[in-house]
């Protein structure tokens, strides 16, 4: 007797069909799962042997071989442990074979039977072609399966309701969520830029940076507000389009970060990992390959705080996402690729004390300290950060007296009509912001006018500007220009965005 | 092993066959032995052919009767099962592991306790 019941699996972002195959044959009782099962699905037999007796069925006699086909790729996670119950049930009869038309079946299976939320259900209900209409999810994963229009997705609550529902005895209605009404949804930071008193010079560098998403170093000492203000960055950066809020959802729910009630994410993602995360955690990966933390902030912001307290090997892995917006991670048993499109905020200390340009202290690290601190930071590395910015300590009546700021909103909305113009600017090319432009692209884009041309200059020759720092400067003075909508780059563009290269202007730092 | 716990074994086999045969159990066998292991009974009930392994116990020992019957007993109980369906060219029956308790009290009341379908192949 055998019983072919449809599920799927995750494989990187992607997901792919499986076949859930259940055979019983008379002989010593017992059972076995092959299809390159991990330990994960290997348990799915005690689960489902209790969940199987305590929702009142009986646990069927014989030898059951569980096929999980195709046999030659690696099956993990507990999703299969609904569709081996079903199937169980279907060979002794306990529900009926001929109603199982194809349905997609998946679910963890607790030990009394009800269904428990799985990962990656967004993932898999995308990767389901034509012919598969009708999936089974568990019912806390009903509405991310529900944003896939075209599906009809049956919520179950347990085993009992699965069983009920295959049988015809009950019926239960397709969950539908109205995913205009979610994406509406503004989203809620609960942080705002007004809320940081003074740096005003470096609110506008953020804007800048926001506008042509530009990866950005704040170098200051302890206390100046780099964290604080790294953390509201997300809150002025344009909200994300449809296709980009269901990419991070997916990205999510495969990485089981998904809120459990299901919602669509909305807001950009801020990850701000610890500087003792290994690269392994940064870039993702694994014996069996997950999202790493580049990948998590895709489509958002990066924190990378006391930058240079992480390890050489973690930063210098960061250059091939910076570059290609993507990571693919090789493995013994397969090759995958996570989008990794974020905007890199690395924040530092000047010096390892952090009071090296402190005008009140003395710093108490010697060059060599120093010079060792910097030197973590190579040049491709910060070949790839257009701009630089030192960010001083504020003075005590500063911060009592300060008038807070300009909100979110208002700073958004100008992030957002200069997004606009570039989007229109890149519309025949596959890049959407500034920082991505190639240099034939600066070229052809940057087009500076007479008394811009001539302070670029004065300013090469002055602050020994290398070619890299050429090439940054005409980037972020295009952002500048596009967030005045000035056709061409003016003097006052090519002053500001010089000002945002003070790594290069410092001998001391050794670098650029 | 002692006379008196073979004694113990032996009284609660004949408890246990009389037992099963109450409940409308045939029996097949009794102390089934080959190279491998040993079978208390082997009965058949509803069409399933059942390997009953006793315990008997003189007083109420710690921890759960059944967890008594161990990884290697499991294992030798299985081995002789399939010897014994090979043996006799057995195809195509439902069979089942269980286990009897069955312990003494002290006023000489006997309870039995039936697990059925025990343990499995795993």
């Amino acid at each position: 007797m055998l019983v072919k019941i449809a599920s799927a699996a995750v494989l990187g972002l992607e997901a792919y069909q499986i076949e859930v195959e259940v055979d019983s044959s008379k002989r010593l009782p017992g059972q076995s799962i092959v299809g390159l099962p991990d330990a994960a699905v290997k348990e799915s037999r005690d689960r489902v042997r209790a969940a199987i007796e305590n929702s009142g069925f009986e646990f069927p006699p014989g030898y059951f071989t569980i096929n999980l086909a195709p046999a030659d790729t690696k099956k993990e996670g507990p999703l299969y442990d609904l569709p081996i119950a079903l199937g169980m049930l279907a060979v002794s009869e306990q529900v009926p074979i001929n109603n199982l038309n194809g349905e997609v079946i998946l679910g963890e299976l607790s030990l009394d039977g009800t269904v428990r939320p799985i990962n990656g259900v967004l993932a898999i209900c995308y990767s389901l072609g034509k012919k598969q209409k009708k999936i089974l999810v568990p019912r806390a994963n009903a509405d991310e399966a529900a944003l896939v229009g075209h599906l009809e997705v049956i919520p179950i609550n347990s085993l009992r309701e699965a069983a009920g529902y295959l049988s015809g005895k009950i019926s239960i209605p397709p969950h539908k969520v109205d995913i205009e009404a979610l994406f509406q949804h503004e989203p809620e930071y609960g942080i705002d830029f007004a809320d940081v008193k003074g740096q005003g010079h470096v609110k506008r560098a953020l804007e800048v940076a926001a506008a042509g998403s530009h990866n950005i170093i704040l170098v200051g000492p302890p206390g100046s507000g780099k964290t604080m203000l790294a953390r509201r960055i997300p809150t002025i950066l344009p909200p994300l389009s449809l296709d980009e809020a269901l990419e991070v959802t997916k990205l999510y729910s495969v990485a089981g970060l998904l809120n459990r009630k299901g919602v669509l994410i909305t807001a950009r993602p801020f990850r701000s990992p610890h500087h003792t995360t290994s690269d392994i955690g940064i870039i993702g990966g694994g014996r069996i390959p997950r999202p790493g933390e580049v990948s998590l902030a895709n489509h958002g912001v990066l924190f990378l705080d006391e930058f240079p307290e992480f390890d050489r090997s973690v930063l210098e892995v960061l250059r091939q996402p910076l570059e290609d917006n993507k990571v693919t991670i090789s493995r013994a048993h397969s090759s995958l690729t996570y989008p990794a499109q974020f905007m890199l905020v690395a924040a530092m200390n000047p010096c390892p004390c952090g009071r090296l340009y402190d005008l009140k202290q003395n710093c108490t690290c010697s060059p060599s300290q120093v010079q060792r601190y910097w030197k973590k930071l190579s040049g491709p590395l910060l070949d790839r950060i257009d701009i630089q910015l030192e960010v001083p300590r504020l003075k005590t009546d500063e911060l009592s007296t300060m008038q807070p700021g300009e909100t979110s909103m208002i700073i958004r909305k100008r992030v957002k009509a200069a997004r606009n113009i570039q989007i229109e600017r890149f519309k025949t090319s596959d890049i959407y912001s500034n920082a991505h432009m190639s240099s034939k692209q600066v070229k052809q884009c940057c087009v500076l006018d007479k008394e811009a041309e001539a302070i670029l200059k004065t300013a090469i020759v002055h602050l020994k500007l290398s070619a890299r720092a050429y090439d940054k400067i005409l980037k972020v003075s295009r952002t500048i220009a596009d967030l005045e909508s000035s056709e061409s780059i003016k003097a006052q563009h090519i002053a500001e965005a010089t000002q945002y290269r003070s790594l290069d202007r410092n001998p001391s730092t050794g670098s650029g | 092993m002692g006379l008196e716990s073979y004694q113990l074994g032996k009284q609660g086999e004949e408890i246990a066959e009389k037992y099963l045969l109450q409940q409308g159990y045939e029996i097949l066998e009794r102390n089934f032995h080959s190279q491998q292991g040993e079978i208390d009974i082997i009965a058949k009930h509803k069409g399933f052919l059942i390997f009953v392994e006793v315990k008997s116990y003189s007083y109420r020992s710690y921890g759960s009767p059944v967890g008594a019957v161990g990884k290697g007993k499991k294992q030798s109980i299985i081995h002789a099962a399939q010897a014994y369906l090979y043996k006799d060219k057995i195809k195509n029956i439902y069979s089942r592991f269980d286990v009897l308790t069955i312990y003494r009290k002290y006023d000489g009341q006997t309870i039995i306790e039936h697990y059925k379908d025990a343990f499995y192949v795993s």
